[in-house]
């Protein structure tokens, strides 16, 4: 009887997790958050995350053939689709196509695989692709489609189905609309314009695109962005650390702000639910391969991504400045680890 | 000095696993009966191998002693039957990586002529007992085999010890401890109270996991009928690793043994509950340790459950008897699921240390998952009982960076599995721990060795100088003498007297 057995090393039952699991659960805790994209902005979310996906699989490809890297385990993994969702979610829905194609190019080829592949990116893919963007393409960035609850201008744009937004995205505005006609600021470049010229506070959020307690829209996506992190808190996919400690030092950096000066420095519930902190919180400054790995160091990294975002969006020259933030922050994690090496069981108190 | 806490305390990390032990702890324990031949283990406790005391050919009484320790740490071996010894030599054992190691192979027969190899004892004390322990080969059957005399030998005197008996049997599917408390209560509590003796410990606790079903009353109640005193029966949340010795000190006591010293630098002993019955047995019934629990249990195992086994006996008999078929299983285990080795085969005998043989399909173990590179989720640092960061550590390993490895703190890690076991990645990152404590011990093994040896050249170079030094010093204080013209003339005639002297001798012996 000696039958040749399996002597793989311990542990000898099924793993509890894998990746593409973790990728699934991230997905999964997206898909209200893009309902409610499409319910307030239209269609065109999901136009951009069907052609970023895309591009970025056909870049994911390409690299892994071009490492010599097998293509089954990488592209079934579904790290893909989540970089190319969260950055989707930054881009303005009438966004052209190719600046999808752009970004996924910097955040797939450039960002992870440069770098050495899954799991060796020092930086957020997608905040890499989204700040390239930024720079790159700053004009189409500010193109974003007002709510829909806002539109009442006959059969404009915003009422468009499927047909007119891949129209946009592919073959730009129709020579006989303006830009100005069927778009809008988003809340924060509302806010910071609005504050250059000299108008308060108070009278900028009684605007159109602003709601009850932030954007219009955007707070209605923030909510449902917290309800997915707490599923994937739930999943325990992510900890707490990261997210509260985005979103407590948002508010305690904001309000001296606000207390300061009420006119000039937006409300840390502004902060909060306009723009991309919620996004950050749980979803992209969670991302484990750019981040911090002890949970002090977590904290840390959570508390700089927040106090970086309020300073730049109050004293910097872009309204919103959660992707520069969490890309200095990504810099940094390296050294937070360094710093943070929790002490062992048996060494509390040693050095 | 430790104290068990009013609310128990917690450890870090862990993991809640689903458990199978209904699989075998139900059944009845069943003896195995005698088997015609035995392979006896000379290995215990990391490669301590003891000095066989026979020879090829001689014939033994049951109980004899086969094996005698040449080291400190290593323990007596008995036979477990009366028979004739058939060979001397290596075998696979019940080891990691089933090592080869020194086995003797005893061909068993129905005599069992018992010579009392351990007499009664005279009087029960601490000096008496700790002998008893060393003699009848006792170690821990936990799984460690620390030999157990040790651990009370090196107690420090006049303290007052905290005795933990371990019944907390974390792994998955394992019940053979759980079955012996449930059928050895009495024998398990006098053989506490035998250790307490042995401790000086004037408290003793029996931790078990809040998941056993009756245990507690049953115990409590023995101690009870037996009028005891001092031992307490405590549950402790199932958590994995509770039953890991660092663990349930801190749980029971809120204190961290420190990392690099044993519980007794808290005055802390820790005994396994097989290990705590085998001492009663020796001093009770005068009886060395040749025979312990076995669970047989997982997939395609007819009868699974608690198997009564002489040391020695082959898997092969063990899995027969438990109506065991190996086609088709893709895993036969030594101990649990996290913890345990792989064997190649079932051509190998039980050891004083083997607790369980578990059989796993490959739907149940899985072993072909594809392993991607580290995504650094932490799921391993928040799973760590030691509060490492496994994913650091596996990065350094993998760079043979294995210095920051252990600035990191990997000889702290208890090898539990618990990371390899939640990483979505599927590493086997427990492997890599293995070796880098294995390298970095035998680098430090080499560097020790290569100091030793600067060590003793400098010595040396530094005789060599001294003697030329000496000498220097010896011509120069000759010159020194016959520098000055009157003591120059005394060496002289000195000198000259001594010549003639000698030859004067020499005339005179002619």
């Amino acid at each position: 009887m000696t039958t040749a057995l399996n002597t793989s090393g311990s542990p000898h039952i099924p793993a509890r997790f894998s990746v593409t699991k973790v990728m699934g659960w991230v997905l999964l805790a997206l898909v209200p958050a893009i309902t409610a994209h499409v319910f307030y902005f239209g269609v065109g979310i999901v136009i951009q995350i069907l052609l970023a996906t895309a591009a970025g699989y056909l870049f994911e490809g390409w690299c892994l053939r071009w490492r010599q890297q097998p293509l089954k385990p990488f592209l079934t993994d579904l790290t893909v689709p989540v970089t190319a969702v969260l950055f989707a979610l930054c881009l303005s829905p009438i966004a052209p196509w190719y600046v999808a194609v752009v970004g996924m190019f910097f955040a797939i080829v450039v960002a992870k695989h440069l770098y050495g592949g899954l799991g060796n990116n020092i930086f957020n893919p997608a905040m890499v692709g989204f700040a390239t963007i930024l720079v790159a393409f700053p004009q189409s960035m500010s193109l974003w489609l007002p709510p829909a609850g806002l539109i009442q201008l006959g059969d404009n744009l915003q009422s468009i189905g499927w047909q007119q937004t891949l129209y946009v995205v592919f073959a730009g505005l129709p020579a006989d609309i303006s830009v100005d006609a069927v778009t809008a600021a988003t809340p924060l470049t509302a806010l910071k314009t609005g504050l250059q010229q000299g108008f308060a506070q108070s009278e900028i959020v009684t605007g159109a695109v602003f709601g009850d307690f932030g954007g219009l829209g955007w707070e209605w996506i923030a909510n449902w962005l917290f309800l997915g992190g707490l599923l994937l808190l739930f999943k325990r996919v992510i900890t707490w650390h990261v997210p509260a400690a985005v979103l407590m030092t948002t508010i305690a950096a904001a309000t001296p702000f606000y207390l300061f000066n009420a006119d000039i420095y937006m409300s840390p519930q502004q902060h909060v639910f306009s723009g991309g902190i919620m996004l950050a919180a749980f979803f992209i400054a969670t991302d484990p391969t750019s981040g911090c790995s002890s949970n002090r160091g977590k904290i840390i990294f959570g508390a700089g991504v927040a106090i970086l975002t309020v300073l730049i969006r109050n004293f910097g020259a872009y309204p919103d400045g959660v992707a520069f933030a969490v890309l200095l922050m990504n810099l940094s994690a390296p050294l937070i680890d360094r710093l943070t090496i929790p002490q062992p069981y048996g060494k509390k108190g040693q050095p | 000095m430790a104290r068990i806490k009013d609310r128990l305390d917690s450890f870090h990390g862990g993991l809640v696993l689903k458990h199978h032990k209904e699989l075998s702890v139900r059944s009845e324990v069943i003896a195995i009966d005698r088997p015609e031949q035995l392979v006896i283990s000379l290995r215990v406790n990391r490669g301590h191998v003891s000095q066989p005391v026979v020879k090829v050919g001689d014939r033994v009484n049951k109980y004899q002693v086969i094996a005698q320790p040449i080291h400190p740490f290593g323990v007596v071996v008995h036979a477990p039957f009366s028979g004739t010894i058939h060979a001397i030599e290596e075998r696979p054992t019940a080891a990691p990586d089933a090592e080869v190691a020194p086995c003797i192979i005893l061909d068993t027969d129905a005599e069992d002529e018992t010579i009392e190899y351990l007499p009664p004892l005279q009087s029960i004390n601490r000096t008496s007992l700790i002998q008893r322990i060393q003699k009848a080969g006792i170690l821990g059957m936990g799984g460690a085999g620390f030999p157990t005399h040790v651990k009370y030998d090196h107690q420090t005197h006049n303290q007052d010890h905290l005795l933990i008996i371990n019944g907390a049997e974390c792994e998955p599917y394992i019940t053979c401890d759980e079955r012996l408390m449930l059928d050895e209560a009495e024998a398990l509590l006098k053989g506490t109270d035998l250790l307490m003796q042995a401790a000086d410990a004037r408290r003793a606790v029996i931790a078990i996991e809040d998941n056993l079903g009756s245990v507690k009353s049953l115990l409590d109640k023995t101690i009870n009928t037996l009028e005891l005193t001092g031992i307490e029966v405590i549950k402790v949340p199932t958590i994995y690793p509770t039953g890991g010795e660092k663990q349930l000190i801190k749980v029971l006591t809120g204190l961290e043994v420190p990392s690099g010293q044993t519980p007794l630098s808290l005055g802390i002993i820790m005994q396994n509950v097989a290990t705590t019955k085998a001492v009663y047995d020796a001093v009770e019934h005068n009886r060395p340790l040749t025979e312990r629990l076995v669970t047989v249990t997982g997939d395609q195992v007819g009868r699974p459950g608690n198997y009564l086994t002489p040391v020695g006996t082959s898997f092969e008999r063990l899995l027969a008897t438990a109506e065991c078929t190996l086609s088709g299983i893709e895993k036969l285990v030594v101990g649990g699921p996290m913890m345990g080795y792989p064997m190649p085969n079932s051509a190998i005998g039980v050891d004083k240390t083997t607790n369980c043989l578990l059989l796993l399909n490959k739907d149940s173990s899985q072993p072909d998952l594809t392993t991607l590179p580290c995504i650094r989720c932490g799921d391993c640092v928040k799973a760590c009982p030691q509060d490492l960061l496994p994913q650091q550590l596996f990065w350094y390993i993998q760079g043979d960076d294995l210095e920051k490895a252990r600035n990191h703190h990997v000889f702290d890690c208890i090898e539990c599995g618990a990371c390899s076991w939640v990483c979505p990645s599927h590493i086997d990152l427990v492997s890599y721990y293995r070796y880098a404590k294995s390298e970095l011990t035998y680098q430090d093994y080499k560097k020790a060795k290569a100091q030793l040896a600067k060590q003793r050249h400098e010595n040396r170079e530094q005789r060599l100088q001294d003697i030329k030094a000496e000498r220097q010093a010896q011509r120069r204080a000759k010159a020194e003498k016959l520098k000055d013209k009157s003591t120059a003339k005394k060496e002289i005639s000195a000198v000259l007297d001594r010549i003639k002297n000698k030859q004067a001798d020499q005339d005179h012996k002619q």
